[in-house]
């Protein structure tokens, strides 16, 4: 391929980032179980990422002993890191935290129930119109709402607690 | 996709602006081009395409054949949402606000050209799950001698997921496949969750290991993505779900296959009955000369 056709195709996509997330950013109506998925795998890569900072955090009196930071080890390293985080920045992100473990306990529950018990999933029913699939009006969809407010009224009380 | 009642009644806007992401497979080039097309009340995408390929670009490629939504030839991504352009009406993805209608090929699937897609490697995935009925007994599902027996609730059973018509939008609406191109997809899971919920069929055990892997059933995340475009209502996020399920019941060791066995054959033709009294001709009358009077019903009582 010429870099002048390179060029026009380029020209003519609708963006490096918006094409190559093109089938994640599949639109359909009546389908908040997509949302759900996508909040699941975004909650758990920030639980992962905190439980990562997490261990760094706890084993600093250990580790700071080879590595200082700012010239402190063991102990007074540990308490110049807690003063750090009393930040409020660093809070919003304890906050955020709260709201995904929150949000990926929840979730996960419901999906435990219908993945591995296959419970609250609907039964096959015989097709009419006008074609609505008996899953998307089973009882794990009750669950998912259920799911969305608890973790919203959970997350309000944690703030309450973090910045409270 | 549910089916639009509703937008069938209303009027789409008097000219629609449609914006077709094209592809030329003989210089590899991909572009998008404008085409403007009058609407009327019931225009689906499908008759606006026809009307395009006849009367405006003769090199627009698009796939259809059946035109009522029967076949899954014609599906596409209709303003980013994968659906049958022949089920979809204008005045349902289009308004007077915005009457620009973008078309693009199914994602996940390799283009051919234009809107047509190559369906391959999907057939292979389904071929892949034994879509067919395994018994035991070969020999007499070779030749067979009386019908297996099937209630009919067992037989609503399997119903649904039987009225697949292989359009491949829940393919192309899952996010798994997307990432994942090994991965069995909807389609072929659900037709395994079709056989092995068939009370004829005793395959479930070849079944099971071939979904039992890692491009198999556990890759579902249950975005149920595929039941919410599936156009007839076949329900794949449910069947995964209850596949896997049973799966995990069966590597317990508690899952219990309903069986079916072969109805004793009809008994064979004997002698014809003679038909009853009331069946027969009344005493008297003259059959041929009943035949050649004339017939004469009138709807008028003058």
């Amino acid at each position: 391929m010429g870099s002048v056709d390179k060029e026009v195709e380029l020209k003519n996509r609708k963006g490096f980032w918006r094409e190559s997330l093109n089938p994640w950013l599949v639109r359909a109506k009546n389908n908040p179980e997509r949302v759900a998925y996508v909040l699941h795998r975004v909650t758990g890569f920030i639980i992962i990422a905190f439980l990562l900072a997490h261990i760094l955090e706890t084993d600093s009196p250990v580790w700071t002993q080879y590595a200082p930071i700012n010239g402190l080890t063991a102990w007074s390293a540990w308490s110049y890191i807690m003063h750090v985080e009393s930040a409020w920045y660093l809070k919003i992100g304890e906050f955020i935290v709260a709201g995904s473990v929150f949000f990926h306990a929840l979730n996960g529950f419901r999906l435990l129930l219908t993945e591995f018990f296959g419970v609250g999933i609907g039964k096959p029913v015989e097709p009419k119109p006008p074609y609505e699939a008996p899953t998307l009006s089973a009882p794990q969809r009750t669950w998912l709402y259920i799911v969305f407010v608890l973790s919203i009224v959970l997350w309000a009380f944690s703030a309450y607690l973090i910045f409270g | 996709m549910a089916l639009d009642f509703e937008a069938a009644t209303r009027i789409p806007p008097k000219m629609v602006k449609i914006r077709i992401r094209r592809y030329n497979p003989e210089t590899k080039k991909m572009w998008w081009q404008e085409y403007e097309v009058h609407a009327h009340k019931g225009m689906t995408v499908l008759d606006a395409l026809l009307y395009i390929k006849e009367n405006i670009d003769h090199t627009l490629g698009v796939r259809y054949s059946c035109r009522m939504g029967l076949c899954g030839s014609c599906g596409m991504n209709i303003n980013g949402t994968p659906m049958l352009a022949c089920q979809t009406q204008i005045a349902q993805v289009a308004s007077g606000g915005n009457p620009v209608i973008t078309l693009e090929p199914l994602p996940s699937f390799p283009v051919v050209k234009d809107l047509i897609t190559e369906f391959t490697s999907f057939f292979n995935k389904h071929k892949s799950v034994k879509p067919y009925l395994i018994r035991k007994d070969t020999e007499e599902q070779e030749t067979p001698k009386g019908h297996l027996k099937m209630k009919p609730q067992e037989f609503i059973e399997i119903f649904q997921f039987s009225n697949c018509i292989f359009c491949g939008l829940c393919y192309a609406a899952c996010p798994v496949t997307a990432a994942d191109p090994e991965y069995l997809g909807p389609q072929a899971l659900m037709y395994t969750f079709r056989y092995i919920n068939d009370v004829r069929d005793e395959g479930h055990e070849e079944r099971f290991a071939v979904v039992d892997s890692e491009n198999g059933c556990h890759r579902c995340h249950f975005a149920a993505t595929c039941s919410a475009v599936c156009p007839k209502a076949v329900d794949p996020a449910g069947a995964i779900q209850a596949l896997r399920s049973k799966l995990f019941k069966y590597r317990l060791g508690f899952y219990r296959k309903k069986g079916s066995k072969p109805l004793p054959p009809p008994p064979e033709k004997g002698e014809r009955k003679p038909l009853p009294p009331e069946a027969m001709l009344v005493p008297g009358a003259n059959l041929e000369q009943l035949e050649k009077e004339k017939v004469v019903i009138s709807l008028n009582n003058k």
